[in-house]
């Protein structure tokens, strides 16, 4: 099987470097530092999976990406894990729609590698 | 004593007692009403009919006064007007008394008792002062119809036609009753002065009571909010700690769980971008202790008298020089005039002056300039702290002020940075009473301005902790 492709949007240099440092044994990794950039990389071309920090250069930043990801057709199945800290996913998920959720898996920071892979491998389907 | 409260102390009482007295004179009327009926019974009947036509005339000016009582006093009594109201009503009373006297045997007549009764119940209602003067007109009154009776000019009406004009005896009699009105007025007003001193105190106190707990209320929201506030500060506090120490968590265990060898090149990078994370967590937690220490002690700071902003600044300038030149960035004062602050706390000056400039070399770009402008404009000193840097945002030039806040340019331009600086100067300059304002225009600089009163009032540099935001 072709080595998969991540992209990884996250404006935290360290954290995209730890994280990186986890998935590349087993997969391609892409970075991104901000949600336009982000964007802009997946029409580019498209990853198998996009790991999106939702506080970026604006509060909601990842929800916003990971809305218009789902909303184009092109990329409306792309698989997306979610990056929060805990306040986030409370205060994030009432201000949209509670049922709304627009991603496939949130996960809390601070993330643990194991944890981590676990979740990536889960929803590529491995 | 002061009328203005004495007025809105008596009104509704003068209101309820007019009302009461309005149907007291109905008794009046009935009084008058059944004695031109029973006067021929008694065999005086020429004089009835004259009765008759003054309890027509009371039931008259009773029936407008009720009335007027009714539908233009109800709501809100303005005092001056029910006053005005009440003397007519006495005035008109005493006419009627005295013409019922006239026709009654005149200073032998029974109802001379019922002005005493009118001067007794006035001076509840009425100031002392307008009593004197009506028991010294209806003196006059009496005495005038008294005079006209004795010397044929009116006729005298006894109730009892066997008797004849008093004689000598009148002279006493009017003597007595000009001392019986000025006397009952005087001991009505000594009984009642008391109470209505007493009335007054109490209504002073009531309103006191309103105040402060008015005053109570406005602190207790005050209070409110400032908690509100603080569990909401905390709460961004503890977010602002946890991003940080989520990362830290997460690159260290990415090298204890072996996924990256700490001694590779990566490892390297991963321990350094902690270490980095740490300082950051670190810069967090010494300007969240400044921002405290600020609010905390500010009652007990230490105030400075005369505190000389040009000194401050030029001293601030010499620390910040080599920094500055560091980044490439020149300072340049411009000072108008020497400002001197009546008070101030030397410390909390220097940390937002310092805080301002360090901003304006930090988003300074290699080869820009700081200028500090000081300008003393009346009673105030303005600095201006200008920069031809990166500038602001608009959407962020308020926003920045408060705690955390960071524009994305900014984050970008110098990562290092708390988000707590230009709160904390906000927090000092306006400790001293005074203002800081940001105008900017991104990609063009910032000017931040500070205006100090020299003349700060003790209680608008008193340690309340800021509630807007």
């Amino acid at each position: 099987m072709a080595e998969r492709t991540i992209l990884l949007v996250d404006d935290d240099d360290v954290f995209v470097e730890a994280v990186s440092a986890v998935l590349e044994g087993r997969y391609r990794v892409r970075r991104a530092a901000n949600g336009t950039e982000g964007l802009r990389m997946i029409a580019e071309e498209r990853p198998d999976l996009v790991i999106l920090d939702v506080m970026m250069d604006h509060l909601s930043e990842g929800f916003d990406v990971a809305r218009k990801l789902r909303n184009d057709p092109a990329t409306a199945d792309l698989p997306i894990i979610m990056l929060t800290g805990v306040d986030q996913v409370y205060n994030l998920r009432m201000e949209v729609d509670e049922s709304w959720v627009p991603c496939d898996r949130y996960l809390e920071k601070p993330v643990a590698p194991g944890e981590l892979l676990e979740q990536v491998s889960e929803v590529l389907g491995e | 004593m002061a009328e203005p409260e004495v007025r809105y102390l008596f009104a509704p009482e003068l209101y309820g007692r007019l009302v009461w007295f309005g149907r007291l004179r109905w008794l009046a009327v009935a009084g008058l009403a059944i004695a031109s009926v029973a006067g021929p019974a008694v065999d005086v009947p020429h004089v009835w009919p004259a009765l008759f036509v003054v309890a027509l005339f009371v039931a008259g000016y009773n029936t407008f006064f009720t009335m007027v009582l009714r539908h233009r006093f109800r709501e809100g009594h303005p005092y001056e007007d029910l006053q005005a109201c009440a003397i007519r009503q006495i005035v008109l009373d005493l006419a009627a008394l005295t013409v019922t006297a006239h026709f009654t045997g005149g200073l032998q007549s029974p109802v001379l008792i019922f002005f005493v009764f009118h001067m007794a119940i006035g001076t509840i209602m009425l100031p002392t002062r307008v009593m004197y003067l009506l028991a010294a007109g209806t003196s006059l009154m009496v005495l005038a119809v008294y005079l006209a009776e004795e010397h044929g000019v009116v006729a005298f009406h006894p109730l009892d036609p066997s008797f004849g004009m008093c004689g000598r005896m009148c002279h006493v009699n009017m003597a007595f009753f000009v001392v019986a009105l000025l006397g009952i007025v005087y001991l009505t007003d000594s009984v009642t002065s008391r109470f209505k001193q007493r009335n007054i105190e109490l209504w002073r106190t009531t309103e006191e009571l309103r105040e402060r707990t008015g005053e109570l209320q406005r602190t207790l929201r005050q209070m409110e909010i400032v908690e509100e506030r603080k569990s909401h500060y905390m709460r961004i506090s503890a977010h602002q700690l946890r991003s940080p120490l989520a990362t830290i968590r997460t690159s260290l265990q990415v090298l204890t769980e072996g996924y990256v060898d700490p001694g590779s090149e990566r490892g390297k990078r991963l321990l350094a971008g902690a270490v980095e994370r740490v300082d950051g967590l670190l810069a967090i937690v010494n300007d969240l202790l400044e921002l405290a220490k600020m609010r905390e002690g500010r009652a007990r700071a230490p105030w400075a008298p005369n505190v000389n902003v040009n000194q401050l600044l030029a001293d601030l300038f010499d620390a910040l020089e080599p920094h500055a030149e560091e980044r490439g960035v020149g300072l340049h004062p411009e000072f108008e005039g020497v400002a001197i602050l009546d008070r101030g706390i030397p410390p909390d000056l220097v940390y937002a002056f310092e805080n301002l400039i360090e901003n304006g070399i930090k988003y300074s770009r290699s080869g820009g300039e700081v200028t500090v402008r000081l300008r003393v404009e009346g009673d105030h000193v303005k600095v201006e702290v200008v920069d031809r840097g990166i500038g602001i945002p608009e959407e962020f030039l308020d926003e920045v002020l408060h705690e955390f806040v960071r524009a994305p340019n900014a984050r970008k331009h110098a990562a290092q940075g708390t988000g707590l600086g230009l709160a904390i100067a906000r927090e000092a300059v306006e400790a001293h009473g005074g203002t800081l304002t940001l105008r900017s225009r991104e990609g063009e600089g910032t000017t931040a301005t500070v205006e100090l009163p020299l003349h700060a009032k003790p209680h608008a540099a008193s340690g309340e902790l800021p509630v807007s935001g």
